[in-house]
């Protein structure tokens, strides 16, 4: 059991370049938090320094109470799943998911019952005489993370476990870390760039860029509540529709203001400014009595059980998501109800939400 | 069957090739051939002009003798302490050049200049840091006060066969921590970072991830330098001319003195097959064994 804290945590490189910077993050015992960004943001990095694959430059870092930044890999109860599995080609998969017991004097019997466990859970127990070389991607990453699971760690950290894996398989497997990490009660950390699994696996998310948190809280919190711009497009598929336009002030209500487009924003405090609009694409209803959106269909694309349209509206293209029974053609004139509750309102030189709580 | 007709093409590749395979005759494949040939005669050049057929006798004098078997003793002797160091150190050479530390691309320059060395000149070089009355060993060892006189080196029949092979070595081992360190490039780093996870001390990881991915090149490197070694002819030659007293009378110098001493061509070519064929039955047996195991 454990609980992680990065206080002012930076990872510099001998080149100079800067992975991470002065990272602050608690992670509570048992917690599953993913760390979400692009490649480059820093989020392998982070992983890498809490398995003790990376030095830390400043900074320190905290397993329960006691400052790790010193410790060895082979001395932390850690266990990590790589995106290339890294499976030793020369052993059998029973000997691979073993070797992590047998570096900590494991007993035979207790080891092979440990084993043959995991890969009941697994069901990989026909494959354990085989080579990696003669395994499926799929088994090949079961095995690696039998090899993590069988250690029973205090901490376990993922590395994009399942970006090699094609589409259909991935969702399961989705479905199979959730479970173990119910099961494991081990403080799991996650690295993708993938939102989806993120939303789909996390307790927590970390977003980052550039090195830097960008914003941290549950699925609901980053996905519903973005603080910047960037968080705000980084989830969600298709993206955000992100408008920019003027805030501005009639009567004393707020709106937004874009050519021949007016969405009142209100309870939005501030002056007037230029702002950027964020609209989910499916967050579009039938005309009611708020606000409504016109526009012209540009194209329609079905996809199973919703469409997605592209919408031209003033001089911006919109893509939004709307049910099957919507019959519009290229060409035609649409209309849509907004709840202007739902729409993100950041401010356009900083990025930064003007939402109240952010 | 139709007899397909010779292209212009296929005509002026045959033209090209032609010279190529004509001088690669000449001076290989005749060569081979009339060795063949000639250890199935009695030849001594001091008679000429009576050249007798013994069919394999030659082969049976050579194989009776026990001389003969002592020389091929000392040349598997020689080749077991040449190959086995050659390995270690070259693993040694590989490792220490994976590591990342400045001045490594020097180093790694550097470490190539004994291969580049030509054979003989390398042999004389080592003949004078043997040598007994100037040589720079005894220089070096009287200095550090490890002997208190000049040993006579070469002189000493124990000593014979580990100080040729010493300079065997020194000629061998770029080559061959150049191929091991191929090899070890090749390892991906996340399998150490997995060890290393997993719990195994660096130690533990060198000999669960390191030495298991070098078995190719242990392999190759064993393969190639056990050829050279049995072989090997230059430095027994120059050092020591199989002296003293036998004491470095190898195979490969047994056949110069046959030959070219004796001048009885019958034997000395049919050593060479001799020699020839177990070098190529233990290739053959390792070659088996490596792709068993790959």
């Amino acid at each position: 059991m454990a609980r992680i804290r990065f206080q002012s945590v930076t990872k510099r490189y001998a080149n100079g370049a800067t992975a991470v910077a002065g990272l602050d993050l608690d992670i509570a015992d048992q917690e599953f938090l993913v760390l979400l960004g692009p490649s480059g943001c820093g989020k392998s990095t982070t992983l890498n320094m809490i398995a003790g694959l990376e030095e830390i430059s400043e900074g320190v870092l905290l397993f329960d109470d006691q400052i790790v930044n010193n410790v060895p890999a082979h001395k932390r109860d850690v266990a990590m799943v790589f995106q290339s599995y890294a499976l030793y080609p020369h052993m059998t998969v029973f000997e691979n998911i073993a070797f992590g017991l047998r570096m900590r004097r494991v007993g035979e019997a207790d080891l092979r019952m440990r084993v043959m466990q995991a890969a009941d859970k697994l069901e990989i127990t026909h494959l354990l005489e085989r080579r990696p070389s003669q395994l499926s991607g799929g088994q090949r990453q079961r095995v690696a993370l039998g090899r993590a699971m069988v250690r029973e760690p205090a901490v376990f950290l993922m590395d994009e476990p399942l970006s090699n894996l094609d589409a259909s398989l991935r969702i399961s497997m989705r479905a199979q870390i959730r479970h173990l990490h119910t099961q494991m009660r081990s403080t799991f950390v996650y690295v993708t760039h993938d939102q989806a699994e993120a939303l789909t696996l996390a307790d927590r998310i970390v977003v980052m860029k550039d090195g830097t948190i960008q914003q941290i809280g549950t699925p609901d919190e980053i996905y519903e509540s973005p603080t910047n711009v960037f968080v705000a497009s980084f989830l969600g598929s298709p993206t955000i529709n992100l408008l920019e336009g003027a805030l501005e002030r009639e009567n004393g209500a707020a709106c937004f203001k874009r050519g021949t487009l007016t969405i009142p924003l209100p309870a939005l405090q501030g002056g007037a400014r230029n702002i950027v609009l964020g609209l989910r694409p499916e967050d579009v209803g039938t005309p009611g009595d708020g606000p409504q959106l016109h526009g012209v269909v540009d194209t329609a694309m079905p996809s199973g059980a919703d469409q997605f349209l592209g919408v031209l509206v003033d001089d911006a293209m919109l893509f939004l998501r709307v049910g099957k029974d919507v019959r519009v053609r290229a060409g035609e004139a649409i209309s849509f109800g907004l709840n202007p509750e739902r729409l993100h309102v950041f401010d356009r030189e900083t990025g930064r939400s003007l939402r109240g709580a952010a | 069957m139709a007899i397909r007709a010779v292209s212009h093409d296929e005509r002026s590749a045959f033209g090209l090739l032609a010279g190529l395979v004509a001088v690669l005759m000449a001076v290989t494949a005749f060569p081979i051939l009339y060795s063949l040939w000639i250890s199935l005669f009695a030849v001594n050049l001091r008679r000429p002009l009576r050249m007798p057929f013994v069919g394999l006798d030659n082969y049976i004098a050579v194989l009776s003798s026990p001389a003969f078997w002592e020389s091929a003793g000392r040349t598997a002797l020689f080749s077991a302490m040449a190959v086995a160091a050659v390995l270690v150190i070259a693993t040694l050479v590989a490792v220490l050049l994976d590591q990342e530390f400045p001045g490594r691309r020097v180093l790694s320059a550097c470490l190539l200049i004994p291969w580049a060395i030509p054979s003989v000149a390398n042999g004389l070089m080592w003949k004078w840091i043997y040598d007994a009355n100037y040589g720079a060993l005894n220089g070096l060892l009287l200095q550090l006060g490890f002997i208190n006189s000049a040993m006579i080196w070469l002189g000493d029949a124990n000593r014979t066969l580990p100080l040729i092979a010493n300079a065997f070595i020194w000629k061998e081992v770029p080559l061959a921590a150049i191929l091991l360190l191929v090899t070890l490039k090749s390892i991906p780093s996340d399998l150490y970072a997995a060890a290393a996870v997993d719990g195994a001390p660096a130690f533990r990881r060198f000999v669960a991830i390191t030495l298991p991915a070098l078995r190719p090149g242990f392999l190759l490197v064993a393969l190639y330098e056990a050829m050279m070694a049995i072989r090997h002819f230059d430095l027994f030659f120059l050092l020591t001319e199989g002296g003293p007293g036998g004491a470095s009378d190898v195979v490969a110098w047994r056949i110069y003195v046959e030959t070219f001493r004796n001048l009885s061509f019958g034997t000395g070519a049919a050593m060479s097959y001799i020699l020839a064929l177990a070098t190529l039955l233990m290739s053959y047996a390792l070659i088996r064994s490596m792709a068993e195991k790959l």
